[in-house]
């Protein structure tokens, strides 16, 4: 494969490319923050459910004639507050509630789209996602989920660490449980809307569930692990950028593919002996 | 005449339900400063489930719990458990979660709430040294959570409890897999704490040579409060007999 490097440096210096990097570094580095505790709580499918609840929501707007970049993000929250309260009142496995729950809301948007006789959203990019049509709106809204999530996870951290350990152990010391669930799922279904526009719906997921595995693989010590996390799913998110840049590839199954491949490169790492001390 | 210490728990008329089922109904005791108090009790009693919901793990029906002189409720638990130390039972650490004993027994120096991660990092550091060398596990400090054993694990968690000065502490059935010797070392720390630092404890054991041996008062219940008292009361064969079944004897 002939790689056309002049064309390569052209294309750094477009606009459009830019504001794809920086908004997949700021996403990424989201995604891998709130992905490290995601995994850790067992909640990795959270994400999932999410992702595909936001056709549902989609499909709502197409009906109600309300954007889906306005109706996405209160629809994902809210519905990620619901799932929460689901989640706490059933004595179900978290799982098997989550699928049920995601399978309902596929069939019910499938359901409402076929109402719908002409549907001009663009239904591919919700499913996949267009990296390189993020906005500068879109880049300072990402950023300021970033801080916001910096700040939270910084300012609450060993709260964070214990309620991970041992839900009772915080909660004798207490910690409000349900305050700082509700906050995080917050968090997360922002981030999950968010980045449903640059990967799409049937990978969105990854952005939460790889960056933190890989980072688990070679970290021992929870602080390290949190940073690590972050910085792969930043690293993973501008190298997968560059590379579908290089060689014509679509971005955000090329970032995921990066996700996988570090992946993949930490399982063979020793341990994690190195990193963790 | 001795000053009697003014209570650090008081339990009126408690009664809490598991689902349809009274599992502890009406107790009231109350827990002086300094003091070891065993609760003790077959399978099935209500010892935990007394236990879980004095420190608000789990809501009770009707009654009054108060720690260190005020009632404990929705709004002033939050603040009052900040000088409880609990060990649970079953305290499992997943294998998958990293983190490393340093990193467990700093949680539990550091006060809960919003505050910079790095702040008053040297105080923790040193703090969590004392611990791990008080429960005689300064070589474990940097190992990760998931390589410990059982008995490991019961002393980190210990150091866990110890690593900042609290009022009371309670633990359920914390010397269960301890060996002969690590139980006994067990105790003695926990009349150092008591004696040398004024720390009040109330555990839940099945150990009753260990209450006899080690605790101050001990309450016997069976959903329902039997018998309180000290060890040579509650512990009398006539009362083990009727709690545990007939032949019942130490």
């Amino acid at each position: 494969m002939d790689i056309d490097w002049q064309n390569f440096v052209q294309l750094l210096q477009l606009p459009f490319m830019q504001r794809a990097m920086l908004g997949g570094v700021l996403l990424g580095t989201t995604g891998g923050l709130l992905g490290s505790l995601t995994v850790l709580r067992q909640l990795s499918f959270f994400g999932d459910a999410l992702g595909h609840s936001a056709l549902l929501g989609i499909s709502l707007g197409v009906v109600l004639g309300i954007s889906p970049n306005v109706i996405l993000i209160p629809f994902l929250v809210g519905f990620a507050i619901a799932i929460t309260i689901l989640l706490e009142k059933t004595r179900l496995w978290n799982d098997a509630l989550l699928n049920i729950v995601y399978s309902a809301s596929l069939a019910l948007s499938i359901i409402i789209l076929s109402f719908v006789k002409e549907y001009q959203g663009g239904l591919n990019q919700l499913l996949f996602g267009d990296i390189l049509a993020i906005r500068p709106g879109d880049l300072v809204f990402n950023g300021m989920l970033l801080a916001s999530c910096v700040v939270y996870l910084g300012l609450t951290l060993r709260t964070q660490m214990l309620l991970t350990v041992n839900e009772s152990l915080a909660k004798v010391r207490g910690v409000a449980i349900a305050r700082q669930r509700l906050a995080f799922v917050v968090l997360l279904s922002l981030v999950v809307a968010v980045a449903i526009k640059s990967v799409g719906v049937l990978l969105v997921s990854a952005f939460i569930v790889i960056p933190a595995c890989t980072a688990r693989l070679v970290s021992q010590r929870f602080s390290v692990y949190v940073v690590l996390s972050a910085l792969c799913g930043g690293g993973c998110a501008i190298s997968g950028v560059l590379i579908s840049a290089l060689f014509d590839l679509p971005s955000g199954p090329t970032i995921v593919m990066t996700q996988f491949c570090l992946f993949l490169v930490a399982m063979v790492f020793p341990k994690g002996e190195a990193i963790a001390t | 005449m001795p000053a009697i210490a003014a209570p650090i728990l008081t339990v009126d008329q408690l009664t809490v339900r598991r689902g349809s089922r009274t599992a502890v109904h009406n107790v009231s005791f109350s827990l002086p400063a300094g003091q070891d108090m065993a609760i003790v009790g077959p399978n099935g009693a209500g010892k935990s489930t007394l236990v879980q919901a004095i420190l608000g793990l789990l809501p009770y029906h009707s009654g009054e719990v108060r720690l260190f002189g005020q009632h404990s409720d929705a709004q002033s638990a939050p603040l009052l458990r900040q000088d409880v130390a609990y060990l649970p039972q079953n305290f499992l650490a997943d294998a998958r979660i990293p983190m490393t004993v340093m990193e467990l027994v700093g949680l539990g120096w550091d006060r809960l709430g919003l505050q910079l991660p790095w702040v008053g990092w040297r105080d923790r550091r040193n703090a969590v040294r004392e611990a791990l060398a008080q429960v005689e596990a300064s070589h474990l400090h940097n190992q990760s959570l998931s390589s410990l054993s059982g008995g490991e694990m019961k002393r980190v968690l210990l150091a866990y409890c110890l690593v900042r000065p609290r009022k009371l502490l309670v633990l359920d059935e914390a010397p269960a897999g301890l060996d002969v010797n690590g139980e006994a070392e067990f105790y003695a720390l926990l009349n150092h704490l008591k004696q040398d630092q004024g720390w009040s404890i109330l555990q839940i054991s099945h150990d009753l040579e260990m209450v006899r041996a080690n605790c101050d008062c001990v309450l016997c219940l069976n959903q329902q409060l039997l018998k309180q008292g000290s060890p040579e009361e509650v512990l009398h064969p006539d009362i083990l007999n009727a709690v545990y079944g007939v032949g019942f004897a130490l």
